[in-house]
This record gives C-alpha cells, structure tokens and sequence, in this order.
C-alpha cells in the first residue's frame, strides 16, 4: 500500500524524475515530465536517455554521470550554470525570458548491494526564480549606473565626473602624458528656462548633451558638471587638439536647432580649455584654469572657445 | 566551557576520522581523475564565529568559493567552504574530463567542489554510521566582504566553526584547496556523542 | 626473544588500533612514535624488527620515514598502514623499501598473514 502511495504521489509532484540504468536507458519517468515533455511512456521507457533527449548534450553528460556511478556522490546542475538541460516546456503564467522550463537537476546514485546500478534524475521546475533573479541582477546593475549617470542628460554625474578626472589626473602624471579638459556653459540659460519653462530648458540640455557625445571619441569622458554647465576630459590631448575639439563643439550645438513644442530653440556655449601642465599638482587647479577660461569667454561676448594662458613661471 | 572543549581523546579521534576519511577520499579521487591525488596533512582548528572572518581573511588570496550545506541525521549538518587558490582553468576542464570550452569556469568551480566536498563527506559519515544529503553547491563571490554577509546570513546559528584545512595537490595539476566546515552548535554535541561512542570501544 | 615493534600515527587512536590488532602469540616490546622525526629518532638510536607506520602525519610524513631509513640504509620491514590505497601510492611505498600496504581500519587476519609472511610467526 505505500508502494501505491508513492507512486501516486510521485505521479503529484511539481518535481521531474527520472530514472536511469548505468547504460543511460529510461527505467521510469513520471507524470510531470510525461506532461512537460509531451511524450508518451511507449516513447521514452527503456530508450536511451539521448534518443528521447537529443538535445541533452551527450559527452558532458555521460561525463557528469560517470562521476555519480563511480564516486557514488550526488551531483547537481543549477539554472545558473546551464539555463536547462531537457527541453521541457514550462507552465508559468508570465512572461518569461525563454520557451523553456528554467532547471535545477539533482543526480542520485541509487545503490544495490553497495554497487551503483541506477541513477535518479530530479528535474526541478525553476523558472520563477531565473526569472525574477535576472530581473534583479539587471536592476541592481542599472542601479549602479544610476549612481553614476546623471538621469536627465546621461552623462556621467559630477561625482563620478570628478573620479574619473583624478584617476586621468594620476595616470597623465604618472606617465607623463598630456592631458585637456574643456568646460562648457550654456549661454543665458536662465533666460532660456524664463521662456521656455523649465521642460523646454531640460529639453535643450538633453540636447546639447546629445551633440556634445556625438563629437567625443572613445576614452574622452564626458560629464554634467552642474545645472547647466558640462565638462569633458580628453585625455591624451593637448592645447591644439583640445582646441579643435572644443570650437567644432561649439560650432555644433550653435547651428543645432532644438525643437520643442513647435518652436525652434537655439542655444549656444561658451567654452574655456585648460591643459595639464607640470605646475598642476591636483586636478582642481586644471579645472580652475579652465574655469577662468571659461569665464573669460563669457565676458568677450559667449558662444566662443577661450584657451587658458600657458603658464611659464621663471 | 563551551561546546566546542574536546578532550584530548576527543580531538585525537576526531582527527583520526578526518585523516581516514581524507585518505580514502584521495583514493576514490584518483581513480576517478585517473591522477595521483596527494592530500597533505589536515590541520583542524577551532574558530569562534567572531574570528572567522579573520582566519579566512588571513588565508584568503583566494579566486574563488563555493559553498554547499550538508545534513545527516542525528543533527549533523553544515556548511562547507571550498577556497581556491588562482587556477589555471583550461587545465582544470582537463582534470574533470571536459574539453577545455565545454564547460564554463563557473561550472568547473563548481563541480570540483561538489566532488570534493562530497566525497569527503560520504566517507567521513560512513565512519560514524551516518548518512549525507546535500544542497546544490553555489559559488560565492570573492569579495570578502560579501562572504563575510554570507557567513551572517545563515540560517543557523553557530558560534564555532570547525576550520580543516586540508591541502589537495593533484599531479600536473597542482592546485591549492582550504576546505572549511562550518559546524553549528548543536551538531558539534552530536559528533562529540559519536565520538564517545567510538572512544568507549577502547 | 621478544619483538620490538615500532608504531608511528599521529592518532593516538590508530595506534592503539595496531596495538590491539597485535596478535598475542607473537611476544613484543612496543614503542609508539606521533611523527615521523619522532620514529626516526628511536629507529637510528635502537634496534627495532617491526615499524608499523602511518602515511599522512606532521612534520616528517610517512613517505619522508621512508625516503630517510632508504637513505641512511636502515634496513628492517615497513608495514604501511593508511586509509590512502590509490594505486600510484601503493607503488611509491613499495618502491621506496616498504614490505606491506595495509588499508586502514586494519583487518586482522590481513594483519596476520603479512606477520606471517615475513616470518614473525
């Protein structure tokens, strides 16, 4: 009678199983893969295990198996190391990230007389769980962007910004390398927001920010150093190349109009540039530089490129 | 006096089983890696939770950890942490029987780590007439500061961690293994019950 | 004439377990040895007839036992007992000068028929 039982209630699992001789060939499977595999006992029972599952991949499992026949341990195959090992379609309501049944599979030695003669297969059905735990890995990654992206433009945040300024600051100094920063501040940006309201200044940051990247080459950093005020560190760049950089940004962004609600916007920048030079002990004093530059440029009529003076100290 | 004071009789066999239990765990090793597997000297250490972290810190120049629980009865059940030395991957897939791109690292990690944990553990329990059950091993991250969450997250409370270091050289693919079992209270008086019950036979 | 037997385990319980495993016909002088600085210690400075020696043991392991008494010529038969009886070490031992290879826990009517084998008895 408990022979009855449980089989009946190996009928009523959420859970796989599956039985194996140590030849690989089916000895007994139960209801729930009969029902996710959508095959019939008459095509499974005393078939090799490869022919019913040509998708298994073979040599890893026979591998992964012969481990359990001689060393007579348990061994396991999570959804984290293989997404699934049987095509098993699977029964979840939601959306999931594939047509498959997620998987967790336990193998059991099964020992007669102290030889392993059978092995047992449990497949679990963990689709839910690789589903939300994806989820959660992505949104915890996002969430560690955000902790450097500034949300509005998608330049990197100040913060970062400024980190990723001290580590160029370093290696320039370290290497002897050259090394630029251009700071950029829209032009009466404040007028801007009084006319247009505040979603139409956003809207001109969003794009300005979109021209700026667009011009910057790989490994120059680009960030939002302030409400309306931008800074890039080109690393590798001196006075003429940054120079260059920063007037065909400028260029850009004042024959860029910006389309908001009908209208056309147009924003212009000024810009001050400063270089790394062999007085500069910390990465604040190029970016005063380049904020006096950049002051300098708003005080000769904006929407101008101003260079920091070279500093020759005898 | 804490639960974890053995008599020196009770450290001595303890460590007796443990040497037994690695010796045959080596032999079944070797044949199944078709290699010669050597295991040096366990050395067995008593750790207040407290200091753990510190003992793991000290050894830890580790790449990665794989962690799995294991329960038998009469109470016995724990954790096992598998540290590993940098490995040469490629060779590793070699030593398990795959083709180096068959497998990912992850999956390596994991299955030598499943093997050695387990097979160490059948042999240990089959000594003190028990049985092992196993949950699915996971590898940890190295961040130490993640494993030390890990440690505090347990389910069980455990004040004393039974620290095994054992060192498994394997020919040509020479590769330095810490094996941790963390042993919660209760299950330490379990295994000091067995092995009285062994130490009376003498 | 009794026999001096030497027993090298780290484990006080192992060697105990040869202890007792002894067989009573056979007349000894025991002496036990934790490790195997310990055993050569007595081996170089006495006259033993037996050494029962265990392979995984601190400071001076079995295998480095037998590397030294091969080096320095001390010459009597090794019983090597240990729960390590992979194939390649079975052959070190012996290739290293060991007359036995006992699997432990030691069985006693091995025990006896390699006593025996080699004369003891």
């Amino acid at each position: 009678m408990l022979n009855e039982l449980c089989g009946d209630l190996s009928n009523r699992l959420n859970t796989g199983i599956l039985i194996l001789d140590n030849n690989f060939k089916i000895l007994m499977w139960n209801r729930f893969l009969e029902v996710h595999a959508n095959k019939s006992d008459k095509q499974v029972i005393g078939k090799s295990i490869f022919t019913v599952f040509p998708e298994l991949p073979k040599k890893w499992f026979e591998r992964k198996l012969s481990s359990v026949l001689q060393l007579k341990n348990q061994s396991f195959c999570g959804w984290e190391q293989r997404h699934h090992l049987f095509e098993l379609s699977h029964s979840r309501p939601i959306t999931t990230d594939s047509d498959f049944m997620a998987q967790n599979c336990t193998f059991l030695p099964i020992e007669v007389k102290g030889e392993v003669e059978r092995i047992c297969i449990l497949i679990e059905d963990v689709t839910d769980v690789c589903h939300y735990q994806t989820q959660l890995n992505k949104v915890l990654q996002e969430l560690a962007l955000s902790n450097r992206i500034d949300g509005l433009t998608q330049a990197f945040n100040r913060k970062h910004w400024e980190e990723c300024l001290a580590a160029e600051f370093s290696r320039a100094q370290r290497y002897k390398q050259d090394l630029a920063l251009v700071m950029l501040d829209l032009d009466q940006f404040k007028l801007l927001n009084d006319t247009y309201g505040h979603q139409g200044g956003d809207k001109v940051l969003i794009d300005i920010a979109e021209v700026i990247n667009g011009l910057l080459r790989m490994g120059d950093l680009f960030g939002r150093y302030g409400g309306e005020e931008f800074a890039v560190i080109l690393p590798n760049t001196g006075l003429t190349g940054a120079n260059d950089v920063a007037e065909r940004i400028r260029k850009a962004i004042a024959s860029n109009a910006i389309e908001y609600q009908d209208k056309n916007i147009n924003a212009t920048v000024s810009i001050g540039v400063a270089v790394m030079d062999e007085y500069d002990t910390r990465y604040e004093d190029i970016i005063s530089r380049a904020d006096i530059a950049l002051y300098k440029a708003k005080n000769s009529g904006r929407n101008q490129v101003c260079l920091a003076k070279e500093r020759i100290i005898s | 006096m804490n639960a974890f004071d053995l008599t020196e009789d009770q450290h001595d066999c303890l460590q007796e089983l443990i040497n037994v239990a690695m010796g045959q765990a080596s032999d079944q090793l070797a044949r199944y890696l078709d290699t010669f597997v050597y295991l040096k000297v366990p050395s067995i250490e008593q750790v207040r939770s407290e200091h753990l972290f510190d003992s793991l810190n000290h050894d830890l120049k580790a790449t990665a950890i794989v962690s799995q629980g294991f329960f038998g009865y009469e109470g016995i059940r724990g954790e096992a942490l598998l540290m590993y030395q940098p490995l040469d991957s490629n060779r590793l897939a070699d030593l398990l029987g795959y083709e180096a791109d068959e497998l990912s690292f992850d999956e390596q990690m994991i299955d030598l780590s499943s093997i050695l944990t387990t097979t160490f553990l059948n042999v240990f329990a089959s000594q003190i007439d028990n049985q092992m059950s196993y949950s699915a091993p996971r590898l940890l991250s190295t961040n130490l500061t993640k494993v030390n969450e890990h440690i505090q997250q347990q389910s069980f409370n455990w004040d004393f961690a039974l620290k095994v270091k054992i060192s498994y050289q394997v020919t040509d693919y020479s590769f330095n293994c810490d094996m941790v079992l963390l042993i919660p209270e209760e299950a330490i008086n379990n295994i000091k019950a067995v092995i009285d019950r062994i130490l009376a036979d003498f | 004439m009794s026999t001096n037997v030497l027993i090298c385990d780290d484990s006080n319980l192992a060697r105990k377990q040869v202890l007792r495993s002894l067989p009573e016909n056979l007349s000894t002088d025991v002496q036990l040895a934790k490790d195997g600085q310990e055993a050569l210690d007595i081996l170089r400075n006495q006259d033993i007839d037996i050494l029962f020696l265990d392979l995984t043991m601190p400071v001076i392991d079995g295998l480095g036992v037998l590397q030294a008494m091969k080096d320095e010529g001390i010459n009597l038969p090794v019983f090597v007992i240990s729960a390590d009886v992979q194939p390649e070490m079975q052959s070190r031992v012996l290739s290293l000068g060991a007359k036995a290879f006992l699997r432990k826990p030691i069985e006693l009517d091995t025990l006896n028929e390699h006593l025996s084998n080699h004369g003891f008895l």
